[in-house]
């Protein structure tokens, strides 16, 4: 088994997973939910990124696409609990 | 030094699987929130960590860990601030008294 055929069996993986958690993000009971599997999601397609990249057979560019993606995920999740929270009660 | 890395790889990608098992399956927002706390970093950490391994020791590899500095100390931060959040919005933890 060569590595190439792994990161294709991990990129499928990725995306079954990715699919996975929108069934969190779309029905989710409160706000916060959904906002957790949008990080979850987030997460993961950091790492598709750079799988994708190996694939590609360029990783020394996709690894600084993947670094902008992760530093832009976690800005965007901070920026958006800050401003849907403490705002008193629990929104659905 | 496949192998170890390929290793790596596939044990990340079980702890990614459990937290993504544990975001659907779990009862409540804070123990979802719990599922993809921990396992998810821990998941990314050895992802990252098998890939190191496996490119070598030149640039890409130190970017590798420098994406695995950021996803530790990121990761936990932003699960951190929604449950605060929540918490502060009066969302319930789940008892089974409620029930």
């Amino acid at each position: 088994m060569t590595m190439d055929s792994l990161f294709m069996g991990l990129i499928i993986g990725l995306v079954v997973v990715i699919f996975v958690m929108l069934y969190r993000v779309f029905e989710g009971p409160s706000v916060y939910d959904r906002l957790n599997g949008l990080g979850v999601i987030g997460t993961d397609t950091i790492l598709l990124l750079v799988l994708i990249g190996y694939i590609d057979k360029r990783p020394d560019m996709f690894v600084d696409i993947a670094i902008s993606y992760a530093i832009l995920g976690f800005i965007s999740l901070v920026v958006i609990a800050k401003y849907i929270g403490g705002k008193g009660d629990i929104k659905k | 030094m496949k192998i170890l890395a390929s290793l790596f790889l596939i044990s990340g990608f079980f702890f990614i699987l459990v937290a993504a098992i544990g975001v659907i399956r779990l009862p409540d927002f804070y123990t979802r929130l719990h599922a993809s706390g921990k396992s998810e970093t821990l998941g990314m950490i050895l992802c990252f960590t098998g890939l190191a391994i496996y490119e070598g020791f030149n640039l890409t590899s130190a970017k590798h860990l420098i994406i695995v500095i950021f996803i530790l100390l990121a990761n936990p931060i932003g699960t951190h601030i929604i449950c605060r959040e929540a918490y502060r919005s009066n969302l319930k933890p789940w008892t089974r008294k409620e029930e």
